[in-house]
């Protein structure tokens, strides 16, 4: 009896002080995990955007690089760390709507067990093939693809990356089942896609996007409703005759559940700041990103998102024929 | 009559032999796979049967050929070294560098009898200062320095 | 020849200016800082320094960016030298003869050969760099899974040749290497490998929880075992600088050592790291006494030394004409490229040749000031050796400790160090080295990665090894380093046996 009261105390003591806390937060620096090594598209977008809310907020926010098993060994780490706005994480496409399909073991639900706080930006999914395939559009490239599925090498980064991802979605809308190279990381796939060892690859623009202006590779398609300022002759997936293949590798920040909602706010009121500054947006849109508008800012819509993401990768991750890790 | 003339490549033949068996039961799950696609399982126990065959190979001259005596292991040092360490490792994030550097310096130091305990008290708090002063204020490393204290 | 003229005109104006060299100078000093630090690599430091350099123009952030990474190879040998540990793959040569040296009271003569013969590699590279990079990509692209294959296996062959003792226990320590090297997640199917489910494994085991633990904490155990030899290092301190006979030692090593380091760095699939190898091979099969390597023979320092500066100079040829990073580091290197709006690729050179020319410059800029900057360190390296090893030892624990944490974030990492300490103690016992482990299973993730790939695209057939002269090539000289150290064997058992 005497225990459960200390506990409600301790509770109620605890609760007081997180209101309190959130008035006058943030009184000290906030640590953004990245679920990826840093260099890389989601780390690069973290620091852009980190270093902007850090000015709004009035206190640093240091990044904290926890890379391993596609993400989730960070998102796992900053699931379980405490809800006080002090932690925080910059989640992504493959953390968020990949990974429960792909990892049957994660230490986490995407949808239930984070607070949104709001989408940072996407990167755009090209589909990309060595520069001498001998197909001049996407259609006769499909066509192509098709009749010599046996012959075709399509490339990736390895299992769970954003290329394998969104290529498994590609192959299976469009009803192939192709050999699959794994590499570890883009670099090497590039390096063999120059060298014409390869023959596709489905990835974010800006790993490719230099390699297709000097012309070593050939793009067929962009994933996304407009076209890119940075490959303004590359068609849309719409306009090329796939309509139905929308992806984009999103980024967005998440802090663990049952953050106090004020802070949620602060937050996202930071973020929103950070997209809306010139020289920050500069920098994103240089990458290719894609910036959220409108109402695709707020923590709730990211929320919903996130459900809806999870929903519609699962299906499609397991008919792929992903051998799961079990 | 066997006699072991080289205990220490003995002892190394037994210690390869004794791997290669650990990994094919830790891979016993996992398909070979074929030529066009090797399977996980492939490369593990490619290499775990090369190292067996090195083991036996070892073992098989350690009987025919004099060598070497196997020294003697101490454990005053891998205990405190390594436990130095694990404490370490385990204090870090709760705790943070305040904590955990001096019960490493500390803990570490006993694993020689020369060391002085007020000594490695006095060195164990100068040096995580110092590798604070370096780690996280000159390199602003992300580590946590007393998280119960000062809330990182 | 003009145009070369003109562009490194344009670098060094660029390379020169004030603020640059500051830069330049910074990002030097801070290198050579955390590549002295074990565990503490430049991936941590540039990742930290990148926000920092946001208001720089991108010129300037590159400049400093890439000297804290050579900058942390010039460190990275002093830690090999002094205290036997290798922060980074490309040292762990290093320690075999640097570390010897040290012991016999040649410490100062190891860091100033390294240093020397690191700054004239560098110098090398730094020309062919601008003299050649654009040509030499092509020559890059030739390299597909098969080429990279029997690459590895080549690198397989010099590993043999690294060991001092018997060949069969050296064998079977790059089997441990390369068994380590498939614990993780599969490339392919995605299945977990030997990671006796415990989630931190799923990666993979980290470079550097296993050097520190093979070499950091297993060296400490060691010493402990052995008060006799650990204070030889504190009782000599010989010379500070190298003598006129040690230079002449040391010329045609390093010679040897840029042109292999040179070569192998333009690869784009992490060629640099067998540079090192490949020299150390090489010296020790021409040496008149191969006995002495491993004993303190300093042509095992100058040459590899030489081929590890001249290797990370030349990795960032892949990087700047095909924007494709070789390694960890240059991949960071990408990230700070696109951050400051310069995605690298074919276009840098022709869309901002002042940057391209001017980092050109400033490596060799770089090399000139960590010259200046180690040379006189060195005696204070040398002296912090006096340092009792009851304090020495502890404070190294704390240094691997801290630099283990911080290269993931992630206090298991340094658990699981304690237990490749103890790993390391019991390979001792055995009398297995750690050296070639380290190289096997450096080379292995990459070999098993290619084999398979090759194997998938060839369809499964081998004979996609042979058939390209490149990759033939290649197997041969790995046959034939393997049969030339092995035949002196042979032959002494033989002869064994008739004396018997």
């Amino acid at each position: 009896m005497k225990r459960t009261f200390a506990a409600i105390a301790v509770a109620a003591a605890a609760l007081t002080a997180a209101g309190a806390q959130a008035q006058n937060y943030p009184t000290r620096a906030i640590t953004m995990i990245v679920p990826f090594a840093a260099g890389g598209p989601t780390d690069v977008i973290a620091r852009i955007v980190g270093e902007n809310m850090s000015k709004t907020l009035g206190q640093q926010i240091i990044i904290e690089n926890v890379a391993g098993a596609g993400g989730t060994t960070g998102i796992t780490r900053g699931a379980q760390a405490q809800a006080d706005g002090y932690t925080i994480m910059m989640g992504h496409m493959g953390t968020h709507a990949a990974a429960p399909a792909l990892y049957p073991k994660l230490r986490y639900d995407p949808a239930k067990d984070f607070s949104p706080i709001g989408m940072a930006a996407g990167t755009a999914i090209l589909i990309a093939a060595r520069k001498d395939y001998p197909a001049k559009d996407l259609k006769e490239f499909i066509a192509r693809l098709k009749t010599e599925q046996d012959k075709a090498n399509e490339a990736h980064a390895g299992v769970g990356s954003v290329s394998f991802t969104t290529c498994t979605m590609f192959n299976v809308m469009i009803g192939i089942k192709p050999t699959r190279v794994p590499y570890t990381g883009t670099g090497p796939v590039v390096n063999d896609m120059i060298g014409g060892k390869v023959d596709y690859v489905c990835d974010q623009i800006v790993n490719l996007v230099t390699q297709i202006q000097g012309g070593n590779i050939r793009a067929y398609a962009i994933a996304t409703p407009e076209r890119s300022s940075a490959l303004p002759d590359v068609p849309t997936t719409k306009e090329a005759g796939l309509p139905d293949y929308q992806v984009s590798a999103w980024n967005a920040v998440f802090a663990p559940k049952s953050t106090p909602p004020a802070i949620v706010a602060k937050l996202n009121d930071a973020l929103v700041k950070a997209l809306d500054d010139p020289a920050t947006k500069k920098r994103l849109l240089d990458l290719g990103a894609v910036l959220p508008q409108g109402n695709e800012r707020t923590s709730a819509w990211l929320g919903d998102y996130v459900v809806q993401e999870v929903a519609r990768w699962t299906p499609i991750l397991k008919a792929g024929g992903v051998v799961a890790p079990e | 009559m066997i006699r072991i003339r080289a205990p220490q490549e003995t002892a190394a033949g037994l210690f390869l032999i004794v791997l290669a068996v650990l990994v094919f039961w830790q891979t016993d799950d996992l398909a070979v796979g074929t030529l066009r696609a090797l399977g996980p399982g492939m490369m593990p126990r490619l290499l775990a049967s090369l190292c067996a065959i090195c083991g036996i190979a070892l073992v098989v001259y350690s009987l025919v050929k004099d060598g070497a005596q196997l020294e003697r292991w101490s454990i005053r040092g891998p205990l405190f070294i390594l436990g130095a360490a694990i404490v370490f490792g385990l204090a870090i994030r709760p705790l943070g560098l305040f904590v955990a550097g001096p019960a490493a310096v500390i803990l570490g130091s006993m694993a020689t009898r020369d060391s002085r305990f007020v000594e490695s008290v006095v060195f164990g708090i100068g040096m995580t200062t110092f590798c604070w002063l370096l780690f996280k204020v000159l390199l602003s490393l992300p580590i946590p320095v007393a998280p119960w204290l000062l809330g990182y | 020849m003009e145009a070369f003229i003109g562009n490194l005109e344009l670098g060094f104006t660029t390379a020169l200016s004030l603020q640059n060299i500051a830069l330049c100078f910074a990002g030097c000093l801070i290198g050579t800082l955390v590549g002295i630090l074990p565990g503490v690599g430049p991936i941590a430091t540039i990742a930290i320094l990148l926000p920092l350099t946001f208001q720089v123009d991108p010129t300037g952030a590159l400049i400093m960016l890439a000297g804290i990474y050579y900058g942390a190879q010039y460190g990275g040998s002093t830690t090999a030298i002094l205290v036997n540990i290798p922060g980074e793959a490309t040292s762990v040569v290093t320690t075999l003869d640097g570390h010897q040296m040290a012991r016999q009271g040649r410490a100062g003569v190891a860091l100033g050969v390294a240093a020397l013969g690191s700054f004239f590699a560098g110098t090398v590279a730094t020309l062919v760099i601008a003299a050649l990079g654009v040509p030499l990509t092509k020559l890059a692209l030739i390299f597909g899974p098969a080429e990279y294959f029997s690459l590895m296996i080549m690198g397989l062959a010099f590993a043999v040749v690294l060991a001092r003792g018997s060949i069969l226990k050296a064998g079977a320590v790059i089997f441990v290497g390369l068994l380590l090297s498939t614990v993780g997640t599969d490339l392919q199917t995605g299945d977990e490998r030997l990671t006796l489910g415990l989630v931190d494994m799923m990666d993979g085991i980290d470079f550097a929880v296993l050097a520190m633990g093979l070499f950091g904490f297993a060296e400490i155990l060691r010493n402990l075992d052995n008060p006799e030899t650990r204070d030889v290092v504190q009782a000599k301190i010989g010379r500070l600088l190298p003598s006129k006979q040690d230079v002449k030692d040391c010329i045609m090593p390093v010679l040897r050592g840029t042109f292999l380091g040179g070569a192998l760095g333009i690869l784009p699939g992490n060629g640099a790291v067998l540079g090192p190898f490949a020299s150390y091979t090489l010296e020790k099969k021409i040496a008149k006494d191969p006995r002495r390597f491993g004993k303190g023979a300093i042509e095992g320092v100058a040459g590899p030394e030489s081929a590890n500066n001249a290797g990370a100079q030349t990795a960032f040829i892949p990087l700047l004409t095909l924007g494709i990073p070789p390694n960890a580091v240059m991949a960071l290197m990408v990230g700070a490229m696109t951050i400051h709006g310069i995605i690298p690729g074919p276009q840098v050179m022709t869309k901002t040749p002042e940057l391209f020319w001017g980092m050109i410059a400033s490596m060799w800029v770089g090399n000139l000031m960590l010259l200046i900057i180690n040379l006189p360190l060195i005696g204070i390296w040398v002296k912090l050796l006096k340092v009792p090893y009851r304090l020495m030892f502890p404070a190294i624990l704390l240094f691997c400790c801290i630099g283990i944490y911080s290269v993931n974030n992630n206090s298991s990492d340094v658990l699981m160090t304690a237990f490749f300490g103890f790993a390391g103690y019991a390979f001792y016992k055995f009398g297995f080295e750690p050296a070639p482990l380290l190289l096997g299973f450096v080379l292995g993730k990459l070999m098993e990665e290619k084999l398979r790939q090759a194997l998938i695209l060839s369809r499964g057939d081998f004979a996609t090894f042979v058939t390209s002269p490149v990759s033939a090539g290649l197997l041969i000289v790995a046959v034939l380093v393997v049969v030339v150290a092995i035949i002196p064997t042979v032959r002494k058992g033989r002869e064994e046996a008739f004396q018997e």
